[in-house]
């Protein structure tokens, strides 16, 4: 990948501009001195040619002749690149080329007030002026007068080198300004990049056993700073949510093996602390088995309470169908028969329309299965469940009743906690682990639904599903479709 | 010696009942909750309770501290699950005298119990000595002078329990209570049948009587 600096970027972008505007500047002020000498030249020019005009005279008597007095003429300032200039009269023709007019240039009048020309290697600026009056007036005064022609050059060499000296005294300036602004943008870039500097090793600071991260005020005071700030605020929180989460898991599951590994580890130690005879090691080895099959429920379950967590929490990816939630509840039904039966309990489906939600049947079922298990547990001998379908708006709800003695009302809160036993025992009689109802839980959640126990002494518990029936289930990060305003 | 488990986990429990009695020899009663354990532990004399704390009704701490609060100086040895220094910590200071924490090794359950029991009685040695008799309470042998003496199992309970009362007069309804659980019928005359078992044994014809009879009291074990 390639590497990107900030900085560097930020101060060449400030070169950049400071570049253009140098030689924005530059262009326009060498611009504007080489009009403003040309325009001084002009004025300087016109004013020659005036005088040169008024070296022209009327031959005394002469009905209007003209001629050109060369006699006042002042010498030239340069006699290197002398100024140049023709004189015509309108009815007397040419009267007069300036001394040293270069052989092979014609001037003719034309069309054109300025033009510049080319001579010998010398760049000329040259101006013409017509109906320049005469300024001698002339004997009698019975002629019309005449008008002149004058076309004036001077050399613009040095006007050049002006303009050229102008040009270098502004790229000096531009130069000594650019390297001190170079130096003020990489100054200004670092200490506007190091409360960055300071929250990346801040950052750096956090670890599963450190989640807080110090903000110092220099970077809390930086505006742009505050969304990247409150983001890496939140996702501490994200993380340490879920990594206390984990941590919590872990740390009952590590528990609650525990018992299931000590009877195991009991009844194998306590068979083999003397010899026993045929009998009794079959039977200590079915014992084992037992246990060992508890231990592997309380796996399994563990492992499903996993799934379902991680599934909520959009880790995992499911493949969903459209299903009957009808036909779940049957299945689950069936699936708990046997264990009603021992217990001597109804189950009764009250109402079953075709509501279809998306989902895994085997999600569903589980719910089901688990609510119900639990419902049969609690239910006296004789007793009925009472399962309630129903959808109210763009809600489905499931419902699981029974009549037994209730959950007291200090453990109500707590019943969807994995692993929470209300009398504080494993419950050996009831034979749950103290998961079906927390994987009921996530599992439901996972689906945007909720589930909520009402229950009184001697009234028996109601569980209420609700899962909405217009949504998908939450969609894995990356693909939440936007929430659509309620 | 009549050790108590209070355990709701039942399989855990039979097994140390079983292996208690099979290779301690002590009389076992079990409890499945805590009111029955507290029912239990109130109404018998026990040389040792064994306590899980996750129990139904209410939990082996709250049966630990009302059975303390009662005065009940039973050494307690609890099981748990839990093993954070705060909570063990606070275990002790409620009164209980050791703990193990689940999975526990049945043979490390059975010598703390040992300990706990012969400490109970002001035995720190496991070697209980009375004149020239010796009881090895690890193995379970008895040595008078020189010679070993071969027991019945009840024998030896009856012996390991008087010399651990050496000195003190020992009744017979203490004598059953300590060494039959509640399944059993106590019949005072059974007593009978092993003292004199054990004097038997124990006295070759020569040597001086350690087991002594006061009429209408009961037994004591001294030279």
């Amino acid at each position: 990948m390639r590497r990107n600096s900030i900085q560097n970027r930020l101060i060449a972008s400030v070169l950049l501009s400071q570049a253009l505007l140098t030689i924005g500047l530059a262009v326009t002020g060498v611009a504007y001195t080489y009009w403003r000498l040309l325009s001084t030249l002009d004025s300087g020019m016109q004013s020659h040619a005036l005088r040169i005009g008024a070296l022209v005279r009327y031959v005394d008597n002469s009905n209007g002749k003209v001629y050109f007095d060369d006699s006042l003429l002042p010498p030239p300032l340069d006699p290197e690149r002398p100024d140049l200039f023709v004189v015509w009269a309108s009815r007397s023709g040419l009267l007069f080329r300036s001394p040293g007019w270069p052989e092979g240039l014609e001037l003719q009048p034309g069309e054109d007030l300025h033009w510049n020309l080319e001579y010998a290697g010398t760049p000329y600026h040259a101006l013409r002026l017509t109906r320049v009056k005469i300024l001698d007036r002339g004997e009698g005064r019975a002629f019309r007068p005449q008008t002149l022609t004058i076309i004036y050059a001077s050399p613009t060499s040095h006007l050049r080198q002006q303009v050229k000296a102008a040009g270098a005294y502004i790229a000096l300036i531009s130069l000594g300004l650019m390297l001190l602004t170079l130096g003020l943008a990489f100054a200004g870039v670092r200490s506007g990049l190091r409360p960055l500097q300071t929250l990346a090793s801040q950052a750096g600071l956090v670890s599963a056993r450190n989640w807080e991260l110090r903000i110092p005020s220099q970077v809390e005071q930086v505006e742009e700073l505050r969304p990247l700030v409150e983001a890496m605020t939140q996702m501490l929180d994200r993380l340490r949510r879920s990594f206390e989460l984990q941590r919590q898991f872990l740390a009952s599951a590590a528990h609650e093996l525990k018992t299931p590994v000590a009877v195991l580890k009991s009844t194998l130690q306590q068979t083999l602390q003397r010899p026993r005879n045929n009998e009794e090691y079959q039977l200590a080895l079915e014992h084992s088995l037992e246990d060992l099959g508890r231990l592997e429920q309380l796996l399994l379950s563990m492992l499903r309470l996993a799934r379902a967590e991680q599934w909520a929490e959009g880790a995992l990816r499911r493949d969903l169908e459209e299903i009957d939630i009808a036909s779940t509840l049957l299945e689950a039904m069936e699936r708990a028969q046997p264990l009603a039966e021992a217990h001597h309990v109804r189950i009764d489906l009250a109402e079953a329309g075709g509501l279809i939600f998306r989902a895994d049947p085997e999600d569903l079922q589980t719910v089901w299965s688990n609510l119900l298990e639990n419902a049969i547990r609690y239910s006296p001998e004789g007793s009925t469940i009472e399962l309630k379908l129903g959808r109210e708006a763009d809600r489905l709800e499931v419902q699981v009743s029974d009549h037994g003695a209730g959950v007291p009302a200090k453990d109500l809160p707590h019943i969807f906690e994995r692993f929470y036993r209300g009398d504080g025992s494993r419950t050996r009689g009831s034979g749950g682990f103290g998961l079906g109802l927390a994987i009921a839980r996530a599992l439901v959640e996972a689906y945007g639904g909720t589930i909520r126990a009402e229950s009184g002494p001697g009234h028996g518990t109601r569980m209420t599903v609700t899962l909405p029936a217009d949504r998908n289930p939450v969609a894995p990060p990356g693909e939440k479709t936007p929430d659509v305003a309620s | 010696m009549r050790v108590l488990i209070v355990e709701d986990e039942s399989r855990l429990a039979e097994n140390i009942a079983r292996s208690l009695r099979e290779i301690a020899g002590y009389a076992v009663d079990l409890a499945a909750d805590g009111p029955q354990g507290l029912q239990l532990a109130s109404r018998n004399a026990y040389d040792l309770i064994i306590l899980d704390l996750m129990l139904p009704g209410f939990d082996g701490r709250q049966l630990l501290v009302q059975l303390r609060e009662a005065g009940q100086q039973t050494p307690v040895l609890i099981l748990t699950a839990r093993d954070d220094k705060e909570s063990l910590v606070a275990l002790l200071n409620s009164g209980a005298d050791d703990y193990l924490t689940k999975p526990f090794d049945l043979g490390e359950l059975l010598a703390r119990a040992k300990v706990l029991i012969r400490r109970g009685k002001g035995q720190p040695s496991p070697l209980l000595t009375v004149g020239d008799l010796q009881i090895n309470t690890v193995d379970h042998t008895v040595r008078r002078g020189e010679r070993a003496i071969t027991l019945t199992a009840m024998e030896y309970r009856v012996l390991e329990y008087l010399a651990h009362r050496s000195g003190a007069v020992v009744s017979k309804s203490e004598l059953l209570e300590h060494l039959y659980d509640y399944n059993w019928e106590k019949f005072s005359n059974v007593i009978e049948v092993y003292i004199s078992g054990l004097r038997r044994k124990l006295n070759d014809g020569k040597q001086r009587q350690l087991i002594h009879t006061l009429r209408n009291q009961g037994y004591t074990l001294q030279e």
